[in-house]
């Protein structure tokens, strides 16, 4: 269970979350959409720890991770997953190395590790890829080794940072199908935050919305589908016309 | 800059050491930078001998030059030459792989992991660094003291009994071990200069090039004024 309440941050003078509250049950996958800026991925770092907030406070099964010492703090983060917009693939390691990773820090030999890598690689759709170098893989490719080096360790927790953003639709289609095989196969609790729709509402169980550091509403894909509220309603049909003001951008007819 | 020399002390002491990846680290400050060190600390000693025996000539005192080369490839030239050549070399490349690391998400990617950035990155490369320079600092030492060694004698024809005499004759080993102090004191700094300017980089490929730019100045301008400082204390 993911617990986030009242969570504030700012830098500098840019106050980007003001008391976000998400709470994510056990097996659920929430999605959290935003535009550009909203403090999505800060939100995400919250909850993985990599950022501490000025105020409110993370839960992860009931512990409060925000005060907690980098020690600590690195057996809770054994608890996630997680894969980055880019993927994040180290660069001067070969495709199973970075697989494994996890293993191979926590003391696994390196054959066993590799095994597991390609049996990780094989469950996302990728075969006799693991000798090759980060450079000489497709976006899509990049993704999908992202995705088995965070399952690898076999974590309860899964966070996607802009799990489809920077490939191609047919690509994205793909991925968003190996998230929902990952929820269902693997029983991970998971967050993703994107702004695009479409994948949203393909992988999400509940969607929340964050405008302006805050979470202004939370619903099933369909209530968000339905929604009155005018802000959301304006982002997920993608209007430039609407309360959402577009920084710097003087629209006609606005 | 201090928090995070304070936070690689602190690493480095408890394990698992990073052993592995401190050979690599080696490998890239130390063993790369051979070449380079060579063809400096050669030179360098050519032009010592060369300036000395012809400045020195003018009041007969050319005899000195295996003095004047000895002494100032072991106290001064060889460690601050060797800094400013592992600073532009290995210095340079760990400001751009780190700040590259760090605009890719990488080192968030390390955390994620439950693994130290600190530990994992930062701890082999101040280790090597400390390790590498003294040992390259002898290296130039050496070769310095041959360049010079060809200058006086296969150039001006000084006797290449007189030159080895009055190298080692006023050499104490005091300047050597000094020499050394020092080098140890620029790879510490160098690494820790050049890591936390990688480390915390900001700004895409625009802040990886300010950060490596300003890893190599901030190094360079270390070393030379340290360089005073530790003379005076080490080497009076």
């Amino acid at each position: 269970m993911i617990e986030v309440s009242g969570l504030h941050k700012s830098f500098g003078s840019h106050q980007v979350l003001r008391g976000v509250d998400l709470q994510v049950g056990d097996g659920q996958s929430m999605v959290v959409i935003g535009g550009s800026g909203s403090g999505k991925s800060v939100l995400i770092k919250h909850i993985i720890g990599l950022l501490k907030p000025d105020k409110g406070s993370v839960s992860i099964d009931g512990e409060d991770i925000t005060g907690l010492d980098s020690r600590h703090l690195y057996e809770v983060r054994k608890k996630f997953g997680m894969l980055f917009q880019g993927a994040a693939l180290f660069d001067s390691m070969t495709v199973w190395e970075n697989v494994s990773f996890a293993l191979t820090r926590s003391g696994m030999k390196p054959k066993e590790a590799k095994e597991v890598a390609v049996e990780k690689l094989r469950l996302v759709g990728l075969s006799g890829v693991e000798d090759l170098m980060p450079s000489e893989l497709s976006g899509g490719m990049r993704k999908r080794v992202g995705l088995a080096r965070a399952i690898a360790h076999q974590p309860r927790i899964l966070l996607y940072d802009e799990p489809t953003t920077g490939i191609d639709p047919i690509m994205a289609d793909a991925i968003n199908d190996l998230i929902i095989k990952m929820r269902e196969e693997l029983h991970v609790t998971s967050v993703a935050i994107t702004h695009d729709m479409q994948s949203a509402y393909k992988i999400a169980d509940r969607i929340a919305f964050l405008y302006e550091g805050n979470i202004i509403e939370t619903g099933t894909p369909e209530e968000i589908k339905s929604t009155a509220n005018p802000y959301t309603k304006q982002f997920i049909t993608g209007s430039a016309q609407g309360p959402i003001k577009i920084e710097g951008v003087e629209l006609k007819g606005a | 800059m201090l928090i995070l020399f304070a936070s690689t002390l602190k690493e480095m002491i408890f394990p698992p050491f990073e052993i592995k990846n401190t050979f690599k680290q080696m490998q890239e400050v130390g063993v790369k930078s051979v070449p380079v060190v060579i063809i400096t600390a050669v030179f360098t000693g050519m032009v010592l001998a060369f300036q000395t025996f012809t400045g020195f000539k003018r009041f007969g005192a050319e005899a000195l030059v295996g003095t004047v080369v000895a002494l100032s490839m072991t106290r001064e030239m060889g460690p601050v030459l060797t800094g400013l050549v592992v600073a532009g070399r290995a210095g340079a490349a760990m400001a751009a792989e780190l700040g590259t690391m760090r605009v890719t998400e990488q080192i968030d990617a390390l955390e994620t992991l439950s693994t130290s950035p600190v530990k994992y990155l930062i701890v082999p490369r101040f280790v090597s660094s400390m390790i590498m320079l003294p040992c390259l600092t002898i290296i130039a030492d050496m070769l310095g003291i041959l360049g010079g060694y060809a200058i006086a004698v296969w150039l001006y024809g000084m006797s290449s009994a007189l030159y080895w005499r009055r190298a080692w004759n006023y050499l104490e080993m005091n300047d050597i071990y000094g020499g050394l102090a020092k080098a140890c004191f620029f790879g510490a700094a160098i690494a820790i200069v050049c890591c936390y300017k990688g480390f915390y980089t900001e700004g895409g490929a625009e802040g990886v090039g300010k950060a490596t730019t300003g890893a190599v100045v901030i190094s360079f301008m270390t070393i030379l004024i340290s360089d005073y400082f530790l003379g005076a204390w080490l080497l009076k």
